[in-house]
């Protein structure tokens, strides 16, 4: 049997976000550009993008904060700024912060009220809410006396209190010691194994790529990758050094990929499959080139990122 | 409920209401020493309508001061009812809840204008009190009065409220401030322009208050507010009268202009709140 707090604010089977077409301009400034996003049940997104991508506008556009200019979104079946899409939503807001002048039990009590958790589970739920977040025994201090990192995690406890069938975590670490971050990735698996989907806002590669199923690439209010994250990583390049590198070597180099970089006898390829490298030592091997290394190079995460976004510039920073 | 509830908490934390409690009774305390002491002093009046004029002027002065603090109370809750809570992300944990920005600034905004209005009435009540009890003090219609100056405190929450959905605290408190400033010199050229008949002065208070109706609200509530003792010798004798106070009672059309301006402001700070990105 489950214990009431164990039951989640249902989301009724509703898609949790899909949203087509998402754009916004501030004066003459596109923020998003036709931005597509979907998040299906129990799925955990990444949005991932240097800051001022537009990953911030894009929540909150979802969460109706911000008007959008052009397209559509629904939230849990609810078309976006309708207040009952919000009603098993759970959000920490990038600029968190919460009245100092209530402890940390009040705050999970006014948001209980707003959710509508009936009064006979409250109780239960602030304290499951505490405890998966680490401040159990700290609800009864006044958030005046909590440090920043103390502060997140009572964000993060009202974002996934009743557990609800979305949760939107923007920057969600952005406070916590590697300790504190380690927790985050932990709880997100837990929301995920619970069936709870996730839209993961954050600048930090690292934690995306360990928690999320699909990662978004957003760059200037334009999605630049959106994807699984094997299919991010999918193109492996290689480094092939050849006795001689002829217009001969490299046609058949360029039959398997595209060749990235090169000097007198080297080349970087990247390769169209990631499976072909058997087959492209076989084919220098059969027409006679003199193969002398043969090298798979493993793209990281960043390294990818850093492709899609190019040069950081002004204003932007990882 | 909720966001009442939070307004309330938030006040009470913030010790609003307990310095607004103890600063009240202070002054209180100071008004009825006072008045007794002045009102004990006109022993053997040389005019049997002295102590009437003598314990209405003071009365109505008590009134002013509170009207001043109730009306500064107002502009200070209400212009920081919004852009602070935008600029601190406060807002945005809440609204990210089934709640529509309708509901919480009509909570909010409500809440500050119950507690400005609860405060008129109690201090008004206690001066009229006051008055009774030492001198016998009784006003024309002190309901009507009270109610009045409720509504002048509800005007201006709905004004410092849609102020401070486009405007910082800082700016919405100035502004609200510096219109209550200008209505209380219209309120001065009324009274000049009546004593000097002069028709001009008396129609450009009139404007004035058309574009803030504070003043206008307060003359109008003190004229339910004073003894008909007072008013009766005002007419007589046109020395005897009060800079402060109104001598006619506000027309129905003015407290009708006075309820829409209100509701105007009040639907202009939702719309500006529900079109604005935060």
């Amino acid at each position: 049997m489950t214990s009431p707090t164990e039951e989640a604010i249902g989301g009724n089977g509703a898609i949790p976000i899909a949203a087509t077409g998402l754009s916004k301009s501030y004066r003459d400034r596109k923020v998003l550009d036709e931005v597509d996003l979907r998040v299906d049940p129990g799925q955990v997104v990444g949005l991932l993008g240097p800051n001022g991508a537009g990953k911030t506008t894009t929540v909150k556009a979802l969460l109706g904060m911000v008007h959008l200019d052009a397209g559509d979104a629904t939230v849990l079946g609810r078309p976006v700024g309708d207040p009952a899409a919000r009603r098993a939503l759970g959000y920490l807001p990038e600029k968190f912060q919460y009245p100092d002048w209530l402890d940390g039990r009040q705050v999970l009590e006014a948001h209980a009220r707003l959710i509508g958790i009936a009064a006979d589970v409250r109780d239960n739920a602030i304290a499951d809410a505490l405890r998966l977040v680490g401040l159990a025994g700290r609800g009864d201090d006044r958030v005046s006396g909590y440090s920043k990192g103390m502060q997140q995690r009572l964000g993060l406890a009202t974002a996934i209190l009743g557990r609800p069938a979305l949760v939107v975590l923007d920057e969600p670490t952005s406070a916590l010691d590697p300790i504190g971050r380690r927790e985050v990735r932990d709880l997100i698996r837990t929301m995920r194994d619970r069936g709870t989907a996730v839209l993961l806002n954050s600048h930090l590669l690292g934690e995306v790529e360990q928690v999320c199923d699909h990662v978004v690439i957003l760059h200037r209010g334009r999605i630049v990758h959106s994807g699984s994250l094997a299919d991010l990583a999918a193109g492996v390049e290689v480094r092939v050094t050849l006795d001689r590198l002829n217009e001969e070597a490299l046609a058949v180099l360029g039959g398997f990929g595209r060749i990235a970089a090169r000097d007198a006898n080297t080349v970087l390829l990247a390769l169209d499959d990631a499976a072909a490298v058997p087959a492209l030592a076989s084919a220098l091997v059969t027409r006679g080139h003199g193969l002398q290394a043969l090298v798979p190079l493993h793209r990281s995460l960043e390294d990818v990122f850093v492709d899609l976004v190019g040069p950081i510039g002004d204003g932007e920073a990882l | 409920m909720t966001v009442v509830r939070l307004t309330l908490r938030e006040a009470a934390n913030r010790k609003v209401l307990i310095v607004g409690a103890v600063v009240s009774v202070a002054f209180l305390v100071l008004f009825w020493l006072g008045f007794s002491i002045a009102f004990n002093s006109i022993e053997s009046p040389s005019d049997p309508t002295d102590p009437a004029v003598g314990a209405t002027i003071m009365t109505v002065l008590g009134l002013y001061a509170v009207q001043f603090l109730a009306a500064f109370m107002a502009v200070l809750l209400a212009s920081g009812a919004v852009a602070p809570e935008i600029d601190s992300g406060r807002l945005h944990a809440i609204l990210a809840r089934p709640l529509s920005r309708t509901s919480w600034l009509a909570q909010r905004a409500g809440t500050f204008a119950m507690l400005a209005a609860c405060y008129i009435a109690l201090m008004s009540g206690a001066i009229l009190l006051i008055a009774a009890s030492i001198a016998g003090y009784g006003a024309i219609a002190p309901w009507r009065g009270v109610a009045l100056l409720a509504l002048e405190v509800i005007v201006l929450v709905a004004l410092g409220t849609a102020l401070s959905v486009r405007f910082s605290a800082l700016a919405a408190g100035v502004i609200v401030i510096a219109l209550y400033g200008a209505a209380w010199i219209g309120g001065i050229m009324d009274i000049v322009g009546t004593a000097l008949d002069n028709i001009t002065l008396q129609r450009i208070s009139t404007g004035v208050s058309l574009v803030i109706p504070s003043d206008a609200l307060w003359r109008g509530a003190s004229y339910y507010l004073q003894s008909p003792a007072f008013l009766i010798a005002a007419r007589v004798e046109a020395d005897t009268g009060n800079p402060f106070a109104g001598n006619a009672p506000p027309s129905g059309l003015f407290v009708a202009w006075a309820i829409a301006y209100g509701t105007t402001w009040w639907l202009l700070a939702d719309r500006w709140f529900r079109r604005r990105d935060l």
